[in-house]
């Protein structure tokens, strides 16, 4: 596996995150494995996955994110019907065309039909591929779904370690966690700094920085972002008239980041997301919640883990979690960009809308494509939005 | 005297207008876009200036707006066009509540309040519901672009057509003409398919009147008509309707400059 050079400009960091991530297939991961006999790739589905747990089976958990705009739908248009959200096909496209040759195993979560069917479509054309598919819970006021989640969690990990030949102790598992919380915690600090002083990390570089932990070992992820926090530290610069704006629903899959630009460039700073909200899924440190490691997961997901449409916790309305957060942020509009076709995004979408109405918070709906190519028109449609704010 | 102009270029056409103080339009060209987008605009404001004999530096402030607004090199500001046709359809109609503009390639709902955007959707999905239509079907049955709106309001028996797809739609109309179907009802079907496909989008923003008809298909009677009624009301359509954006954006111009000497 390559090292990153130390690079002294938090733009030549960003540009071999972006590199990476626009690499097509998966080198970095591929070198990993090669470097030890025995080592194994699993690959896991959005939204949210528990990389501790294959991490801590000395597994190298890669984030799935689709083939995005580089890859052509050749085969898999013949197991998909037409209108279905663009990541589930460029998956299994990748599949097909011999991409995740290298990979032992993937992961499929319950966030909703596409998803789960894209399992079940993997399961019967990859008979020698491990595919597993986490069921999560879907009744958060149950007491019993923590303990169903535990065990949900234990099934994976010993499924995962028939695969590596290693089980899954707990000392492993708080390492895993210990490693991923510090993660977590760094990305946090990228968002504060977002968030503060938007002028100083657009969010087409937090977004590179965060999605290359997608690609590497978290240890690797960890450094890169301990050097671009340092380089952050000596940015300078000056506020420009923007309008603060919070994005959400493009959870799973992503948009091309040169849209990300795009979406900045028409007069937006975007200082919140939830891009990549998967890696960025608790609040607060996992270790914290219990000493026994399966709990801590089981019971941050259930109780420490962020609003968004892939779960059905009732307890919480998602519409108020995201007009507070868009006061938290002290946003001035709220972008909803969500996939096409993506039903738990859409199935959200008119009770953001009458919520953000009550609230007297601007919103513009858009959608996009993982393939997309040409911005012009997004962009043109976030100027206009951008325009009625500023010029009312 | 100071004058503002407003540069909308477009992906076929692009239009300059120019105002005085008054908002009174003084000048106004049109030119073909072609591929050189940079020097279109160039082409369009000059020939704005020389229709009116209008000294360069007289002009206190340009704004471009259309597909090629960053490409208006000599351009103060850049604005949409949503935002312009909005400006535009306020100062002409001052009663608009719902601009439906119908360009060569994309159709727009905007809904308006004292001129400034509250609300707008554009077409996405395809190029039904847009001039490109059209074109299309004046070309399968051999007739002139400027032609078919007057010959679908003799339409007495409508056809109904089984795709809105502007690449499949020529099939259905040969098979119309094979059937003996008459031009004026082929027309007229076509034209009251393109209206319902607009009103299904303007009616995402909202159907308030005042309508003010903006773009290049406006100057189509037949859609002027089949609009009107499956809206049940009247539209707002100007003789400048092709400068709609140019005009917005001239405004735009004006108020620019005037914020600008206010400091």
């Amino acid at each position: 596996m390559q090292m990153p050079v130390i690079e002294e400009h938090l733009e030549e960091i960003v540009e071999r995150c972006v590199q990476a991530i626009e690499t097509q297939g998966f080198p970095d991961a591929e070198s990993w494995k090669r470097a030890v006999p025995g080592r194994a790739i699993v690959g896991c589905f959005p939204v949210y996955s528990p990389v501790e747990v294959f991490h801590a089976a000395g597994m190298l958990p890669v984030g799935l994110c689709g083939g995005g705009n580089r890859m052509e739908i050749a085969h898999a248009d013949s197991r998909f019907q037409s209108f279905v959200c663009s990541i589930v096909k460029s998956t299994l496209e990748q599949g097909m065309t011999g991409v995740l040759a290298d990979f032992d195993a993937l992961v499929f979560h319950s966030i909703c039909d596409p998803a789960r069917n894209l399992a079940s479509v993997y399961r019967r054309n990859f008979p020698g591929k491990k595919i597993e598919y986490i069921h999560f819970p879907q009744n958060f006021e149950a007491p019993e779904a923590t303990v169903y989640l535990v065990r949900e969690y234990a099934r994976v990990a010993e499924s995962m370690s028939e695969l590596t030949g290693r089980s899954v102790r707990a000392e492993d598992l708080q390492a895993s966690i210990d490693t991923y919380d510090a993660v977590r915690r760094l990305v946090r600090q990228l968002y504060a700094v977002r968030s503060d002083t938007p002028h100083l990390l657009s969010t087409r570089e937090l977004y590179s920085l965060v999605r290359y932990g997608y690609l590497v070992p978290p240890e690797e992820h960890l450094e890169v972002l301990t050097r671009a926090l340092a380089a952050l530290s000596e940015r300078q610069g000056r506020p420009r008239d923007r309008v603060r704006a919070i994005l959400v629903g493009s959870f799973c899959e992503q948009p091309p980041i040169d849209l990300i630009g795009a979406i900045e460039d028409a007069g937006c700073y975007l200082v919140d997301d939830d891009f990549l909200i998967g890696r960025r899924w608790f609040v607060g440190d996992v270790s914290r919640r219990s000493s026994d490691p399966y709990l801590a997961l089981a019971q941050s997901y259930m109780d420490a883990s962020v609003s968004t449409p892939v779960k059905h916790d009732l307890r919480v309305s998602k519409s108020a979690a995201l007009v507070e957060r868009a006061r938290r942020h002290s946003a001035d509009a709220v972008i909803v960009l969500c996939a096409k076709f993506c039903e738990p995004a859409l199935f959200e979408y008119p009770l953001y809308r009458r919520a953000l109405q009550d609230a007297g918070i601007p919103h513009i709906f858009l959608e996009f494509e993982e393939k997309m190519w040409m911005f012009d028109r997004t962009r043109t449609e976030i100027e206009t939005f951008v325009e009625s704010l500023l010029f009312a | 005297m100071k004058y503002f102009a407003g540069v909308d270029v477009g992906s076929t056409q692009t239009k300059c207008v120019i105002i005085d103080a008054e908002r009174r339009i003084v000048a106004r060209a049109l030119v073909d876009t072609g591929s050189n987008v940079v020097r279109a605009s160039d082409r369009g404001f000059a020939a704005a200036l020389e229709a009116r004999m209008i000294a360069r530096e007289r002009v206190a402030c340009v704004v471009g707006t259309g597909y090629g607004r960053f490409k208006v090199s000599f351009g103060d500001l850049q604005i949409t066009e949503i935002t312009c046709h909005a400006k535009a359809a306020w100062l002409l109609f001052p009663g608009t509540k719902t601009v439906i503009d119908m360009g060569g390639q994309d159709a727009k709902a905007i809904s308006v309040r004292d001129g400034e955007v509250v609300d707008f959707v554009m077409n996405d999905k395809c190029a039904a519901g847009t001039g490109r239509f059209l074109s299309t079907a004046a070309e399968a049955l051999g007739l002139g672009l400027e032609d078919i709106g007057a010959i679908s309001l003799r339409a007495r028996n409508p056809v109904r057509l089984s795709t809105v797809c502007t690449v499949f739609v020529e099939s259905d109309i040969m098979a119309y003409v094979a059937q003996g179907k008459k031009t004026e009802d082929i027309l007229g079907g076509i034209h009251s398919a393109i209206a319902a496909r607009t009103i299904a989008l303007a009616r995402r923003v909202g159907l308030e009147p005042e309508f003010t008809f903006t773009g290049g298909v406006s100057l189509n009677v037949g859609m002027v008509k089949m609009l009107e009624e499956k809206l049940g009301h009247s539209l707002n359509v100007s003789a400048d309707s092709h400068y709609m954006g140019a005009i917005g954006a001239a405004l735009f111009a004006m108020e620019h400059a005037l914020a600008r000497a206010a400091g």
